[in-house]
């Protein structure tokens, strides 16, 4: 058991944040608007060869990478180009990706913008062609969303018998990977505002019983923090990641619930930093069915549980 | 808080167990099921504090000690083995699993040793070190009173010293393990007139000096679980003082950092967690989703706290100070027993209100788990402040 991370792994962090700092942040997150892509932060992340991170590296080496563009509002399709492709096809992702679950909805994020789509249908996965399309539908939960057309899913080709399962527990890293940054984002500004913010001749942050919330989201949080990062190292085993994904999920709404009802009001605007990062966790905490679908998934992994 | 505090080492971060330590653990299990009567069900029924419980207890760590696996983790030079602390956390892991039967001794081998080990003169750990390391001597720990729980700082069992003795007076509450206890591991306040954390001292105690006064307190939890200790005009030893007098806040502070993460109540829980699973199976209810979903979130919980845990056993490897890990780890660690003995009363239904039956033994002791050593709220406070920075009131 080790759990500081190596020199590689390190390296890449500094480098991906330094990226980061040039590309990417709240500011620009705002500028950009609630529902677009960041071509250029994009670009920059193929060309300093984040792409191929799980393939050079390993997974764990993506998800960090992953967490830090989540942490650092970076409007990239982080998850599924920086691991979910690459795992599943052993080959750098074409660029933007987006992962579509149909049986739950054709919306899917990224799908405005992607150049290639990967579909969780029934037992074998599919990959859409290159020139599938899917028109952008106006949303303000931080993501680019597109709607697959139906027919597109139908001619999509199989990646084979058993990719489903392949698709869902490396989306389901990733996903956790992404909740586990946006959520350590918004607990952070929220944390710095409460200190800031003075009410009754104190911080608010001073009061216990709001300290006491805080403190259990930071706890909640460094309990899922471990937890995505084992299940990066033990390359995503079902039964983990839908373990991680149902705490990411859960982890989600609470993070959402609290950062805003303490920040008050501010929070809500478009002048103060959070709300970049809370949309994105309501978004995501959805994704794949929320934590009431990634915690059957678990019961039915470990017990043998029917569905 | 937020970005990972990782160490700048060259290993590569690793949540494998080395084979070496895979191999402990299977030898472990072999021993216990050896080791283990058939009829520990019927021992441990009453508790950890029971008489059955605590002289099985006593003989069953003399045959950890044997195998030299009681404190594997300590220095040789102390009874120990240098082994690391991922050794010592695989013995919590199994012992916890099946109910503890090394029942208090877990204290001795935790923190108390460390304590001494850190605190202790060359006299104090001669005389007790080997005994902990041996697994023949039972301790208990005085620090709670009446008038001082949560806020332990403000306790006024008073020790005057009086030549080369102490004469101690005064009242603890919430004892456990007094009942056949040989030491007290005893937080008194030897300056008179001082207030908070200022003038307090630790006491090695015999138990058996005359003017200790034990007296049960019946609970719910199990027989024996609670005590009040009555100490009037106790002429205690100097020689027994542990660090400087009036440094007893350090000494408990340093002690409590190793007990916070001593019980490894996330390894029980799970374990729990599989049998109402299979009771759930049996039943034909494990098929419902909302119960998925509840042995789904609840397993979550179990692994987040099996990973906080290591995080913090992680930065005593690396030979970290104690950090608000230990905080977020002992609530996470809770917090999840907490949740599974509720689950478990939930899935069994009336049949876990029969007494010795799992789901009740469980809720018992997990009932319990969220006030010892601190309650969950204390750990949230220094969360906040050591961890997240937020400012004091």
């Amino acid at each position: 058991m080790e759990f500081s991370l190596n020199e590689d792994q390190r390296a890449l962090v500094e480098a991906v944040d330094a990226l980061l700092a040039r590309h990417a942040g709240t500011a620009r997150a705002i500028e950009l608007g609630p529902s677009a892509l960041d071509v250029v932060l994009m670009g920059a992340f193929v060309e300093a060869g984040f792409d191929r991170v799980a393939l050079d590296l390993d997974p764990l080496a993506a998800v960090l990478a992953i967490e830090r563009v989540a942490r650092a509002a970076g409007a990239i399709s982080a998850g599924a180009s920086l691991l979910v492709w690459p795992m599943l096809k052993g080959e750098a992702a074409p660029g933007v990706t987006a992962l579509v679950d149909p049986a739950r909805s054709f919306l899917a994020r990224f799908a405005s913008d992607a150049e290639t789509m990967l579909v969780l249908c029934g037992e074998e996965a599919r990959e859409l062609a290159a020139s599938a399309s899917a028109p952008a539908v106006e949303s303000n939960f931080g993501f680019p969303l597109g709607r697959v057309p139906e027919e597109e899913v139908a001619a999509g080709r199989s990646l084979g018998p058993g990719s489903s399962a392949h698709l869902e527990r490396w989306w389901r890293l990733a996903l956790a990977a992404e909740i586990l940054g946006s959520a350590g984002a918004a607990l952070d500004c929220t944390v710095a505002y409460l200190t800031e913010r003075r009410q009754f001749g104190q911080p608010i942050g001073a009061f216990q019983a709001v300290q006491h919330r805080l403190a259990d989201c930071a706890v909640r949080l460094e309990g899922l923090r471990w937890l995505v990062y084992e299940t990066a190292h033990q390359s995503a085993p079902r039964e983990a990641a839908a373990t991680t994904a149902g705490l990411a999920a859960e982890l989600a709404g609470l993070i959402h619930r609290e950062t805003h009802q303490l920040t008050g009001a501010i929070g809500f605007t478009h002048e103060h930093d959070l709300h970049v990062h809370t949309m994105r966790l309501k978004a995501l905490e959805l994704e794949l069915g929320g934590a009431g679908a990634h915690y059957r998934a678990l019961a039915r992994l470990r017990w043998s549980a029917g569905a | 808080m937020g970005n990972p505090r990782f160490c700048a080492k060259l290993e590569a971060m690793e949540f494998d167990w080395d084979a070496a330590d895979q191999r402990f653990r299977e030898e472990l299990q072999a021993f216990l099921a050896e080791a283990l009567p058939g009829h520990w069900g019927e021992i441990s029924k009453d508790g950890p504090g029971s008489e059955a419980q605590l002289s099985f207890s006593k003989a069953f760590c003399g045959k950890l000690a044997e195998r030299g696996w009681l404190t594997q983790h300590w220095p040789a030079e102390y009874g120990g083995n240098d082994a690391t602390p991922w050794r010592h956390a695989i013995l919590g892991e199994e012992m916890w699993a099946i109910g503890e039967p090394r029942g208090s001794q877990y204290m001795n081998v935790n923190w108390i040793g460390p304590t001494i080990m850190q605190h202790g003169s060359a006299a104090q750990k001669a005389l007790h070190l080997p005994r902990i390391s041996a697994g023949d001597v039972l301790w208990c720990q005085g620090f709670s009173e009446p008038g001082a729980g949560s806020d332990l700082a403000s306790l006024r069992t008073r020790a005057e010293r009086e030549g080369d003795h102490y004469r101690v007076n005064g009242q603890k509450i919430w004892t456990s393990y007094c009942n056949g206890a040989d030491y007290c591991f005893l937080l008194v306040r030897t300056e008179q007139g001082s207030q908070g954390r200022h003038g307090l001292s630790v006491l090695l105690m015999p138990m058996a000096l005359p003017g200790v006064q034990v007296r049960e307190i019946e609970s719910i939890v199990g027989q024996k679980y609670f005590h009040e200790v009555f100490l009037t005009d106790v002429v205690v030893p100097a020689t027994c003082l542990l660090g400087e007098e009036g440094g007893g806040w350090n000494v408990v502070t340093y002690s409590l950092a190793y007990e916070r993460v001593g019980a490894a109540r996330y390894a029980r829980a799970a374990l729990t967690l599989d049998a109402i699973a299979a009771h759930a199976a049996k039943t034909g209810r494990l098929s419902d989703p909302a119960i998925q979903e509840k042995l789904g979130a609840a397993r979550a919980q179990c692994e987040a706290a099996r990973l906080l845990a290591y995080r913090v056993i992680d930065l005593r490897a690396n030979g970290s100070a104690p950090t608000p890990d230990t905080n977020i780890a002992r609530i996470a660690g809770t917090s999840a027993d907490k949740h599974v003995g509720e689950l478990a009363l939930e899935v069994f239904g009336f049949d876990g209100l029969e007494y010795g039956s799992e789901a009740a033994s469980n809720f018992r002791l997990a009932m319990t788990a969220g006030v010892a050593v601190g309650a969950t709220e204390v750990q949230l406070n220094l969360v906040a402040s050591r961890f997240l920075g937020l400012p004091r009131a």
